[in-house]
């Protein structure tokens, strides 16, 4: 709350995860690229094999373009965007990790110039000296990413930290070594899969599809690296975070069903042009390929972002900068004397502060649809609830009036038309779009929070009480605020229902 | 209200203000010798520029000045940030597409460094250099603006209040515009010392570096003299602090590197250049201290020290130097045998 808010229509995942996904693509890459570069030249040099030499100077080539351009400075945009989107938990992770990162830097620093001169060098160094570059170069790249996998992973899993505050808790932490191992096997299988673009180009037909089927084991072992350590790392999240990612969190296991899929297409892709059809691996199949990677590991990263949902910090600051530890004075005093840059206009405000993180009104994640044709007591009750959503929300970090404040400044910006003439339903539809905006955000049929069983059966009298008693049944749960069409119509499709299901 | 825990230094603020100003110069330096190099070549005037070999040679340096600008430049921006990020977040968040921007700006200009560098058509180069130049001057613009905004908190609090979407410049170039000039004149004063020593065979390319060295610093000296005087009710303490003896040494520094560098005694002229943007550096700290004094002391920050791992980093801090020494050996001795 120290902070202005940058206020854009651009979703802040979405903002975050183009720039990230990006990065760590070229970033593994430049790791696994190269180790793969100093393997295959000491290969190529003990066989006496100009060509295979050639096209390792070619790659290199393409490898420094892509690596220390494009990697080294989508590196700094991500330091940029963090200190843009989050800059108080930026400031929690620069205030407990820096040395981490001045660690990371020194290798930074040896990695760039080393791949520099590697590059360079191919034409003027003997072979032993131009192999100990490489050798540098591959030892410093992956050092750097063995200490801000540190820092990441803290932000899943501190660990300890979290009671101790001591450095090498929250950097050694649960899932650590697991991501480290992981992150390692995507460096080589992002190395297959950028070698075999470069060698998707060779004129020899012989001679490339000798590179690709060697570039495929790489890619292969790679993956299999990555998917079993995969595992790995699942299992090393504590035992509660998981609980509660299995029982009300849907992206992680939507990322994971895809990051399985992607790895079958990958494996199949690896086996099908790597060893079989491999003459038909060119330029797309190669373009095909490295989209598929992308995707598997923006799947990984899906997975591992999503999972520590409500945080930034898992247990220590909520996403919206919200600190776990003011948030009982913040519900007392309120949020509004928190923020130090106020705007004038307190209902927008507030919306930054506890809601912009993740939503906007009509564009990413839009509150617009949560709560059109709703009214401000209903969406005040359910910024106070917020905690019991399935979505697994933040807590509300307000006071009462305030959450009034916020849910005028919301109301103000959405569709206000009745809910009927919204999504132009009748009698038991209506009442199913009616209990998904009011209360599906909370009970899910078949899901989380099921409360079917004590629907079903009911007279229309039975039905009439429940929702004039809604706002008594349980402190996070908003008063029954629509009107006589919507009360009608959600007892109309509560008939529907049998015990768990929909009939 | 403590929202977070997160305000102490994981080390005395001493150690972190040196890391800064040390790490900071050397960013200048490679900063220098890329912007300021760029520059000297895009206007001096040297009959067929392109295709003298001084010039290329520079031209096939300018990537790699590029990559050690940035690389130097993540440090000082890390610890600034550890000290001073409240204010920098802030001033970067109003701004925080121009910021943001910066990053993509730079990858322009990286690509087309290295397209002017691999060019066969000896008149691109000119053009791909000027093009990077662009980007160069928007980074240096935003650079200045943010971080004098960062002095200066009721400003881009009001700036925040009328606009909250990050397109909010800082418009008070009073405060900033003199800070880039000088920056940008001091950048191309050093960087063509760096034109002449590549350049220190070739007489055409020397007397143009001269030049540019003589009246750059010159036109530094005036301008740094200029936005002295736009410190207002600074001043005043400004010449009581130790920014002004960081001044004055910093300014017989570049005459005695002036001599040297007209006698072609590069060592001592280089010395002496890179220790007056030392000097640079510490005035700019100093007037920070006070622009920010009565409204942030970074004395009262609570000092809690990761002992552990700070000697790790002595410890890689050192290594990569001898690693960088050892690289540098083995490019520079190691030319006996052709690696392909």
């Amino acid at each position: 709350m120290n902070y202005p808010f940058w206020d854009v229509d651009i979703g802040y995942g979405l903002l975050m995860s183009i720039i990230a996904v990006v990065h760590v693509f070229v970033s593994h890459f430049a790791i696994g690229g190269g180790l793969y570069l100093v393997i295959v030249e000491r290969t190529a040099r003990a066989q006496g094999d100009q060509l295979k030499l050639d096209y390792l100077k070619r790659l290199s080539k393409f490898f420094v373009m892509t690596s220390v351009v494009f990697g080294a400075l989508t590196g700094v945009a991500i330091w940029f965007i963090i200190g843009l989107l989050n800059p108080a938990a930026t400031e929690v992770l620069i205030h407990n990790f820096v040395w981490a990162w001045a660690i990371e830097w020194t290798f930074f620093a040896v990695e760039i110039l080393a791949a520099i001169l590697y590059f360079y060098s191919w034409d003027r160094m003997s072979p032993r000296s131009h192999i100990i570059l490489g050798w540098i170069y591959f030892a410093s790249a992956w050092l750097s990413l063995a200490v801000i996998n540190g820092i990441i992973t803290y932000m899943l899993t501190p660990g300890d930290w979290l009671t101790t505050k001591d450095f090498w808790d929250g950097f050694l932490n649960p899932t650590y070594f697991s991501s480290t191992v992981l992150r390692t096997g995507i460096c080589i299988m992002l190395a297959g899969l950028y070698a075999s673009l470069v060698a998707a180009r060779e004129k020899d037909s012989l001679f490339r599809i000798k590179l690709i089927r060697y570039n495929s084991y790489w890619g292969l072992i790679g993956l299999l690296i990555a998917m079993l350590s995969y595992y790995w790392f699942r299992a090393s999240i504590p035992t509660e975070q998981m609980s509660t990612m299995l029982e009300r969190m849907v992206m992680p296991w939507v990322a994971q069903d895809q990051l399985r899929l992607f790895a079958g297409v990958l494996i199949g892709g690896f086996i099908i042009y790597g060893f079989i059809l491999t003459k038909a691996y060119r330029t797309t199949i190669a373009i095909l390929m490295m989209t598929m990677g992308l995707l598997w590991f923006g799947a990984f990263e899906w997975f591992s972002e999503s999972s520590r949902k409500p945080f930034v910090i898992q247990d220590y600051m909520y996403a919206n900068a919200i600190s776990v530890a003011s948030l009982e004075q913040t519900q007392s005093e309120g949020l509004l004397s928190a923020i130090t840059f106020r705007t004038g206009n307190d209902g927008a405000d507030l919306f930054r502060r506890a809601c912009r993180s993740c939503h906007t009104i009509d564009g990413y994640r839009p509150v617009n649809r949560a709560y059109a044709g709703t009214d401000i007591e209903f969406i005040a009750g359910m910024i106070r609830g917020a905690k019991a959503m399935r979505a697994n929300m933040p807590p509300w970090a307000g006071t009462e009036q305030e959450s009034m404040m916020l849910a005028t400044h919301i109301y103000e910006q959405i569709d206000q038309r009745h809910i009927k003439d919204i999504y132009d339903l009748d009698g038991a539809e209506l009442g199913e779009k009616v209990y998904e905006i009011r209360c599906g955000k909370c009970h899910e049929i078949g899901g989380y929070n099921d409360k079917t069983e004590s629907l079903v059966d009911l007279t229309d009298e039975d039905y009439n009480d429940l929702l004039d008693e809604a706002g008594d049944l349980a402190e996070e749960m908003p008063a029954f605020t629509g009107d006589q069409i919507e009360r009608d119509a959600l007892i109309a499709f509560f008939k529907t229902l049998e015990e768990g299901v929909q009939k | 209200m403590n929202l977070y825990e997160a305000s102490f230094l994981p080390a005395p603020l001493w150690i972190i203000t040196a890391l800064h100003i040390v790490t900071l110069t050397l960013h200048f330096i490679a900063m220098n010798f890329l912007f300021g190099g760029t520059v000297v070549l895009l206007l001096a005037k040297i009959h067929n520029k392109w295709e003298n070999s001084s010039v290329a040679t520079f031209v096939k340096l300018l990537p790699t000045a590029m990559g050690t600008t940035v690389t130097l430049g993540v440090a000082p921006l890390l610890f600034v940030q550890l000290v001073y990020g409240n204010m920098i977040y802030s001033a970067s968040i109003v701004s925080g597409w121009y910021w943001l921007m910066i990053s993509f700006v730079a990858i322009f200009s990286y690509y087309l460094l290295y397209a002017g560098s691999f060019t066969k058509t000896t008149k691109r180069k000119g053009t791909y250099l000027a093009l990077s130049l662009i980007g160069f001057i928007y980074i240096s613009l935003v650079y200045s603006s943010v971080f004098s905004l960062a002095e200066f908190p009721a400003q881009y609090h009001a700036l925040y209040s009328n606009n909250q979407t990050g397109l909010a410049f800082n418009s008070d170039i009073g405060t900033w515009g003199f800070r880039w000039l000088h920056i940008v004149l001091g950048a191309t004063t050093v960087g063509a010392w760096f034109v002449g020593l590549v350049g220190r065979n070739d007489d055409k390319v020397f007397t143009e570096a001269k030049k540019f060295f003589l009246w750059g610093m010159v036109a530094t000296m005036i301008v740094g003299f200029v936005y002295m005087m736009t410190l207002g009710e600074h001043m005043l303490p400004f010449m009581r602090s130790a920014g002004i003896w960081a001044v004055t040494v910093g300014l017989i520094l570049s005459l005695g590197s002036l001599h040297f560098f007209f006698k072609k005694r590069f060592l001592f002229s280089g010395i002496m250049i890179d220790i007056s943007i030392l000097c640079m550096v510490i005035t700019r700290h100093v007037v920070r201290l006070l622009r920010l004094d009565g409204i942030y002391n970074p004395t009262t920050l609570p000092v809690d020290p990761q002992w552990s791992v700070f000697f790790i980093f002595l410890i890689s801090f050192v290594l990569m130097i001898a690693v960088v020494w050892y690289m540098l050996r083995l490019f520079f001795k190691d030319t006996s045998k052709s690696a392909t």
